[in-house]
């Protein structure tokens, strides 16, 4: 399966470490987990000894806060800016605790009870009945009945009388399908049971959680990478391997990234490094957003010149990606660049200040 | 010989406890702490009978440096426990290290601070094997928190591999080679008799090496040069001070916390935590449910068990309050888990945890205890109570008024300033002060004499500390208070922090202000010396370029005009004319501002106008047609606020360039009437840019142009009263109207 599919889930692509994880897991494991907390925690933030990789990069702490409330009756809630990899991680938690993350809702306005609770095979549903057999599980029901961590991505996306229904799976453990008779008709959740949803702080106020739904969860904001050397160090590897993987021979210019990994954390915070308050950008700039724009500067020097992209590329790119189609930004980005620093790179981009569009 | 060498984290609790124990079972016959050397002959008065925390205050002077310095101490602090305890079992007590004021310490502010900011790259390497966040919660999962067998090889494993092979730096270096010779002198002496030597950790392993050979004298205690002024005395602290320095001074946060830890026990200790914060915080007014206890307490519990930990460590109860109370996104990360001060934007529940953790423990001073050199400086000079007037053109009331202003900022009872120069105008030459008699002018005088020896050093220090987060009145506040103390320069850090404080700065009208006085200030100022000062100068450079920033962000429609923001522009173009080359201002990219936004659609017409008379000011004779700039610019709707931007900027560019007159006129006079009238209000108020004399030119050039042989004053002057000649006008309009409707004129 792994060779033709494009993104194959946490579970298949990490297979042989949750396998080594399992064999050598000693510790005592919450019911119904694949793995013990600890093995877990190794899973997501790395082991060297036992060949795990690190796949998340940020405060450990996170890592244990969510992992001991998924041990607990509270469901999990990863909230924060776009791009700052709650998905992976959700994921990650989910491939750790259940051995399986697939069983996904996605949020969005078209969400319906169907698609999280169970909906029905019509043909069967009309030939004999509500029944078992014509019953469709979808993520929800299956999560409960088989004792697994259900992904709810996006959850504030969904409108409000949508959301609610994980209510009561979420406090009683239990979803009733009324139209089946007898013990049937209850759906009591296993062990193992529990629920991981994300968030996006900037979907704020479209959604509103209800209190009570709030309730019954654990928040735990996720945050861009704090440290700039990490930063720079993934948005290095991602795009050096974007580019390998586009046909680009050379690989990106440490110096170049380095601007541009700057611009996107300064741009983030409305901070510089210094100190000094700078404008921040509505548009979202996060470390995935800088890789593509790395990808972008890259593919620009390659295809255009036959060299890695310099900081000329890399403006012209900041205005499709960083600015996207926002004036505001784009006029906050030109501030930024009007400004005079130190360094060969910061000039060449002040120089090509003039390269924004409008 | 037998020297047990203890390296230690300073206020660590399980070290103290470690070297309290240590000491009992050695019975040493010497007792060698990291401490100032030039106070072991007063050792005893630490021993008075205080309440801790309490700090050793050195400050030092001379001609080219100025330098305070704390060695806090709180009862869980190692050296404190290695003090009483070695005194406890009868043991000669020295301190070993250099003197506070020595240059080896020049960059030390608080002695007792962490090193491990020296050694980021290992401890970094640590915490991620360890799966930790930071240094602080990778000392509670492998110290504070773990049984005490095997602590004293533990802690000498981590220190030993910490240190690794790193080479001091010189100042190290040079602290190292002092305490190598006492413990040299105290082995030598004591014979077959123990001696226990206490050292911050990472010096172990040098001093270990640096014991073995050498010279066996006693060391001297250096002694400041013959210039300079050096004192140490004892002064109360507390923690929240404690908890209070940043960067690569901090030491171990959370005093409070580490207090009961060395009280009670984590256990205990993790329990009043809770207790503390679920009491603020219902005290605020911020619901704190059973349930949500149960949960902080699982879930702390259950973080224990994952990180195992015996019981639920600091980080642990924070993360499991955290996890339980904060039901909602947040929007800067967790303090513990970042480490340094608080951010902006932190929580509000997080920020009641934080104070919680910090405590608000004061120390006090025995009463015998011998008082600050301030108290010496301040109370023969301070005179008694009444009412005093200074003179402050003459130099001795410039002084006293200067001492009396370090004693107001001190906030000393008793002495308040009823008149004197203000902010807004500093030409007031007299000073009235009255003072009067305080029972807590002593505490006060003491409490204060933390900041430092002498009034002038101590006002420095308390002003310093209000810099961080200031807001700019605040600031503007500050910088005056600085003037009226004669506290002359800030450096090094105070002023970086005040370069970050007016480079937050959001309101361009408050900065323009605040440019505007500190402009002044560095121009011209006999009377508080501050011309030319450093320290304005970077307020004046700081704030014209947040200035210039802002400018360009302001976004808005038509809107009167807002002075405050004119205002902020010319202080931006004096700052720039008077102090751009001494300041190293870009003039270049003030222009290109200017000139961006004189063009935007989207600023408010005053901030157009003003950003055209901006460029056009600056540029003198040089500036390309102004003319057709002007025509470009002016919109009927909105000229008169378009204009008051202008004149404020550009009044003799505007009245001394040929045709420019003309050009206004004609534009003024192909309003419609209506436009006219809406224009009028803000019309008037721009021409009132123009001082009289200058009105009096317009007048008689408006005169020539239109009427030929009518007087000026005829324009200048109105007889009838505005009201008449409005009811006229729209008389007139009304007939006009009425006439055409007709067909008796044609338009």
């Amino acid at each position: 399966m792994n060779e033709h599919v494009q993104r194959p889930p946490a579970e298949i692509r990490y297979a042989d470490e949750l396998a080594r994880l399992r064999d050598a897991d000693t510790d005592a494991r919450p019911p119904g987990w694949a793995l013990s907390l600890r093995a877990a925690r190794r899973f997501v933030l790395g082991d060297e000894k036992l060949g795990i990789s690190r796949k998340f990069v940020g405060d450990p702490s996170l890592i244990d806060r969510s992992l001991v409330t998924l041990a607990t009756n509270r469901g999990l809630m990863l909230v924060g800016e776009p791009g700052t990899a709650k998905s992976l991680l959700s994921e990650l938690l989910a491939a750790a605790v259940s051995g399986t993350s697939t069983l996904t809702i996605q949020g969005g306005a078209a969400t319906t009870e169907d698609q999280i609770k169970y909906s029905w095979n019509y043909a069967l549903l009309v030939a004999e009945g509500p029944s078992t057999r014509s019953l469709v599980a979808a993520p929800l029901l299956r999560g409960m009945a088989e004792g697994k961590v259900v992904r709810f991505e996006e959850i504030t996306r969904c409108p409000l009388e949508v959301q609610d229904c994980l209510l009561s799976p979420l406090s009683d453990r239990v979803l009733a399908i009324p139209e089946l008779t007898g013990p049937e008709a209850m759906v009591f959740a296993r062990e193992g049971f529990t629920v991981i949803a994300t968030a996006n702080t900037r979907d704020r106020g479209v959604n509103e959680m209800s209190a009570a739904l709030k309730r019954r969860f654990n928040f735990e904001t996720v945050f861009p990478i704090a440290d700039f050397d990490t930063e720079l160090m993934l948005v290095e590897a991602e795009a050096r391997a974007l580019l390998q993987r586009s046909g680009v021979g050379a690989p990106p210019r440490r110096d170049v990234l380095e601007v541009l990994v700057t611009t996107f954390r300064e741009l983030r915070e409305g901070q510089t490094a210094r100190g000094d308050a700078t404008d921040r950008l509505s548009g979202v700039m996060s470390t995935a957003e800088a890789v593509s724009v790395a990808h972008a500067v890259g593919l620009r020097g390659w295809f255009l010149r036959g060299e890695p992209g310099d900081a000329a590329d890399l403006v012209s790119c900041l205005a499709g990606t960083a600015a996207k189609d926002n004036p505001e930004d784009l006029a906050k980005l030109r501030r930024y660049l009007e400004q005079k620093r130190p360094g060969d790179q910061w000039k060449a981009v002040h120089e090509a200040r003039h390269l924004l569009p409008g | 010989m037998a020297v047990t060498f203890l390296g230690v984290r300073h206020h660590s609790p399980a070290c103290a406890r470690l070297v309290a124990d240590t000491i009992r079972s050695v019975r040493p016959a010497y007792v060698l702490v990291e401490g100032p050397a030039d106070m072991n002959h007063r050792m005893d008065e630490l021993f008075l009978g205080h309440e801790l925390p309490i700090a050793v205050y050195t400050g030092y002077r001379d001609p080219q440096r100025r330098h305070g310095s704390w060695t806090p101490l709180c009862d869980y602090s190692p050296e404190w426990t290695a003090l009483t305890t070695g005194r406890e079992v009868g043991a000669e007590l020295r301190f070993i290290d250099l003197p506070a004021w020595h240059p080896a310490l020049a960059e030390v502010r608080n002695r007792y601070a962490d090193a491990e900011a020296r050694y980021g790259e290992v401890t970094g390497r640590l915490c991620r094997a360890f799966s930790v966040d930071n240094v602080d919660a990778l000392w509670d999962h492998l110290f504070e928190i773990e049984p005490a067998d095997g602590l004293a090889e533990r802690l000498a494993a981590y220190f030993d591999l910490v240190r690794g092979d790193t080479r001091a730096g010189s100042d190290d270096m040079a602290r190292e080679a002092y305490m190598a010779q006492w413990i040299r002198a105290a082995a030598a002496d004591a014979g077959d008799r123990p001696v226990v030597v206490v050292t911050g950790g990472f010096h172990r392993p040098a001093l270990m090496r640096l014991a073995e050979q050498g010279d066996r004298s006693l060391p001297e205690v250096p002694r400041p040069p013959a210039d300079a002024v050096a004192a140490s005395y004892l002064v109360p602290y507390s923690f929240r001070r404690l908890d209070a320095f940043d960067g690569y001074q901090s030491g171990m946060p959370s005093p409070g916390y580490y207090q009961h830890v060395w009280e009670s026990g984590p256990a205990d200790a993790a329990r009043r935590l809770t207790e503390a914060v679920t009491a603020r915080l219902r005290e605020r007014r911020r619901p704190v449910s059973t349930a949500d206890l149960i949960a902080a307490r699982a879930t702390a519990d259950g973080l224990a068990l994952l990180r195992g930990h015996p019981l639920p460590a600091r980080v642990d109860v924070l993360d499991g309050l955290a996890s339980a109370l904060v039901g909602e996104a947040i929007e800067v990360p967790l303090p513990w888990a970042t480490r340094g001060t608080l951010r902006a934007g932190t929580h509000p529940v997080i920020v009641e945890m934080i104070a919680a953790l910090s405590g608000d423990q004061v120390g006090r001073l025995h009463h015998a205890t011998r008082l600050p050199p301030l108290v010496h400086a301040v109370l023969p000079v301070l005179g008694g109570p009444g009412e005093e007037r200074l003179d402050l053109g003459t130099e001795a009331g410039r002084e006293r008024s200067r001492f009396l202003h370090r004693l107001r900022v001190l906030r000393i009872p008793g002495v308040v300033r009823t008149s004197g120069p203000r902010l807004a105008d500093g030409a007031e030459l007299a000073e009235r002060w009255t003072l009067t008699d305080s029972d807590d002018r002593l505490p006060a005088l003491i409490d204060a004499g933390g900041y430092g020896v002498d009034p002038q050093e101590a006002a420095a220090g308390a002003l310093a500390e209000r810099i961080p987060g200031a807001g700019l009145d605040q600031l503007a506040d500050i910088l005056f208070d600085t003037a009226l103390c004669g506290i002359g320069e800030l450096t090094g850090r105070v002023l970086d922090d005040l370069a970050r404080a007016v480079g937050a700065a959001s309101d361009l009208g408050s900065l323009g202000r605040t440019l505007t006085v500190a402009l002044a200030m560095w121009r011209h100022d006999d009377l508080f010396r501050t011309g030319g000062s450093t320290t304005l100068g970077t307020v004046v450079a700081t704030a014209t370029r947040r200035a210039l920033w802002l400018a360009e962000g302001v976004r808005g429609g038509p809107a009167p005009a807002d002075l405050q923001r004119i205002g902020a522009l010319v202080a931006v173009r004096d700052a720039l004319r008077h102090a751009g080359p001494s300041l190293g201002l870009d003039t270049q990219a003030a222009l290109g501002v200017a000139d961006r936004v004189a063009v935007r659609q989207d600023a408010p017409p005053d901030l157009r106008g003003a950003s055209l008379g901006l460029g056009w000011s600056l540029r003198g004779t040089a500036a390309a047609d102004p003319a057709r700039a002007v025509r470009g610019a002016f919109v009927p709707a909105s000229a008169g606020d378009w204009l008051a931007g202008l004149f404020a900027l550009a009044r003799e560019e505007v009245l001394h360039t040929g045709g420019m007159l003309e050009l206004l006129d004609e534009l003024v006079g192909e309003m419609t009437d209506h436009d006219f009238l809406v224009a009028l209000p803000a019309l008037r108020q721009a021409f009132g840019f123009f001082p009289p004399r200058e009105r009096h030119l317009i007048a008689t050039r408006l005169v020539e142009r239109r009427a030929g042989s009518a007087s000026a004053w005829d324009l200048m002057r109105l007889d009838a009263a505005p009201e008449l000649v409005a009811a006229g006008r729209a008389l007139d309009e009304r007939v006009e109207a009425a006439l055409r409707r007709e067909g008796l004129i044609t338009p």
